[in-house]
């Protein structure tokens, strides 16, 4: 009965993170409709409730009653999971994203995340490596020259950028001393990271931005030249869990950049509860990575190449020799 | 091009990523700066300058009478032959148009007919939305061309609008004495 009881928190607390992440696209994309349009000097959508605010739930409607299309030269299995491939590893990241310092509620301490696991940030770099496979098998299975092209773009662009955001990354556990992210952030406590290990910062967020598949490295869906990319034979709500995961992972980086290089939920004005501080943080980065969507355009393959092997990676790598050498 | 003046020297700026902040900052201000779109047909409309050449309409003199005399130069000199004009002679004995037919699917707005007028009477005015569901309705008569709307006094703005329900495709303007000096021009961000 005792070990029942103690899984309701957890459960409720799941229940809440999917819930928050399912719908959580909706106002993204309202958000980055509106940000595209007003960098191009137009107001965005206008007309469903206000300000457009309900246009995504429009939106939704229409993807969810949309034909359900499968090609015939496609993998019909392969085509139905791969949706679900990408959009699982998100999810599944947010369970040792901690929000906050655990909290007395109900005269029990209940720890606000669903796990503060103490190789957290190993399992979110692992999991979210997974993420590509929903890519590759999207495009494997859809049979279709654009998509191959595209899966196979992103296959390289993961192997690359994954190899200096891991390594920009272990500054911050030197420092730290852990992979707890909950640990990580109460790390920096007077100072945070991002004063500490600029290059570090600069090198996660690049690459971050590389994973995350988002302009000016989309070259896996990239539309100029290849349709949609990966996704370019999907439709209907095959097509919105892609659109899904893909913000899911971006709200994903912003929180990885907040709780690694911005001091977490610390350093916040004491009026405000810790929780939204850290809430206001992601906010921002979600902003920012949408801004540098609408500014840069996209990087040629070979360029994209270039920056992860030649400059992130020597980058990344003299981030810890330095911060080796400091620390010691 | 923009590649020749590039100095190799000027390294610290590429470090740095100067031009990439510099791009941000532009968008950035841009973010921040007023929309310009028109939010047309139901809550915005742009009336056209005076010298707009739209919808034809035709002048009537003092005692409501039609100033055209049927001469036919407009239909004569007009380059897609849309205006037709059978002209007759009233009880005063004066010569009026009995018909006077302009296809305004066929027209071009070039405005030869108004210059070719002798008697200021056929001149284009400030409508522009000519839409419709039926080609008939395009062909527009006498009445219509004296009922519609002339030039327009001062252009060049936007005025509050709403959409004609009945009509459905068109959008009638709503005179709020306070939005008659909106320049709309003003809104337009520029680079200096």
């Amino acid at each position: 009965m005792e070990n029942v009881l103690s899984l309701v928190p957890v459960l409720i607390k799941m229940a809440i993170v999917v819930g928050v992440l399912l719908l959580l696209p909706l106002p993204l994309t309202w958000l980055e409709r509106k940000i595209a349009a007003h960098i191009q000097q137009r107001p965005g959508p206008m007309r469903v409730g206000w300000h457009g605010l309900l246009q995504p739930l429009a939106d939704a409607i229409k993807l969810l009653t949309k034909e359900d299309h499968i090609p015939a030269e496609a993998d019909r299995m392969l085509f139905s999971i791969a949706p679900v491939v990408a959009l699982v590893p998100p999810f599944l990241v947010f369970v040792a994203i901690p929000i906050g310092d655990p909290i007395q509620m109900f005269g029990t301490e209940i720890a606000l995340s669903i796990s503060d696991l103490n190789v957290g940030l190993l399992f979110i770099l692992a999991v979210s490596g997974i993420g590509v496979f929903g890519t590759i098998l999207a495009g494997w299975a859809s049979n279709s020259k654009y998509a191959v092209l595209g899966s196979l773009r992103s296959i390289a662009q993961m192997i690359s950028y994954e190899i200096p955001m891991g390594f920009s990354v272990i500054g911050v556990v030197m420092l730290a001393g852990s992979m707890q992210l909950s640990q990580i952030v109460s790390s920096q406590q007077g100072l945070w990271n991002v004063v500490v290990q600029p290059i570090g910062f600069f090198v996660f967020f690049v690459s971050g931005l590389a994973e995350a598949q988002r302009i000016p490295f989309d070259l896996p869906e990239a539309e100029g030249d290849l349709g949609a990319g990966y996704h370019t034979e999907y439709s209907g709500i095959r097509f919105s869990l892609f659109m899904l995961a893909e913000y899911l992972v971006v709200v994903v980086l912003a929180f990885l950049n907040v709780l690694l290089f911005f001091g977490g939920w610390l350093g916040g004005p004491a009026f405000l509860p810790a929780t939204i501080w850290l809430l206001l943080k992601v906010g921002f980065f979600i902003w920012v990575f949408m801004w540098l969507r609408f500014t840069f355009p996209r990087y040629r393959y070979d360029q994209l190449m270039a920056i992860g092997w030649k400059l992130l990676l020597p980058l990344s790598l003299l981030n810890i020799l330095v911060s080796g050498f400091v620390m010691l | 091009m923009a590649r020749t003046g590039v100095k190799r020297s000027n390294w610290i700026g590429r470090v740095l990523l100067v031009d990439l902040l510099a791009g941000l900052r532009l968008t950035l201000g841009y973010m921040v700066s007023k929309t310009v779109t028109h939010h047309y047909p139901d809550y915005e409309k742009w009336v056209p300058y005076q010298r707009h050449r739209g919808h034809h309409f035709i002048k009537t003199n003092e005692e409501g009478e039609v100033n055209c005399v049927a001469c036919e130069l407009c239909s004569k000199i007009c380059p897609c032959d849309c205006i037709t004009v059978i002209p007759f002679e009233n009880e005063k004995g004066d010569r009026r148009p009995k018909v006077f037919d302009i296809n305004l699917a066929r027209c071009l707005y070039c405005g030869l007919c108004e210059d070719a007028c002798p008697a200021d009477a056929i001149k284009l005015g400030q409508e522009y939305e000519v839409a419709t569901h039926h080609r008939g309705t395009l062909v527009v008569h006498l009445e219509d061309l004296v009922k519609a709307p002339g030039k327009a006094g001062n252009g060049g703005v936007v005025r509050p609008a709403t959409l004609d329900r009945n009509g459905g495709l068109r959008s009638v303007t709503r005179t709020r004495p306070k939005d008659a000096g909106l320049d709309w021009w003003s809104r337009i961000r520029r680079e200096r």
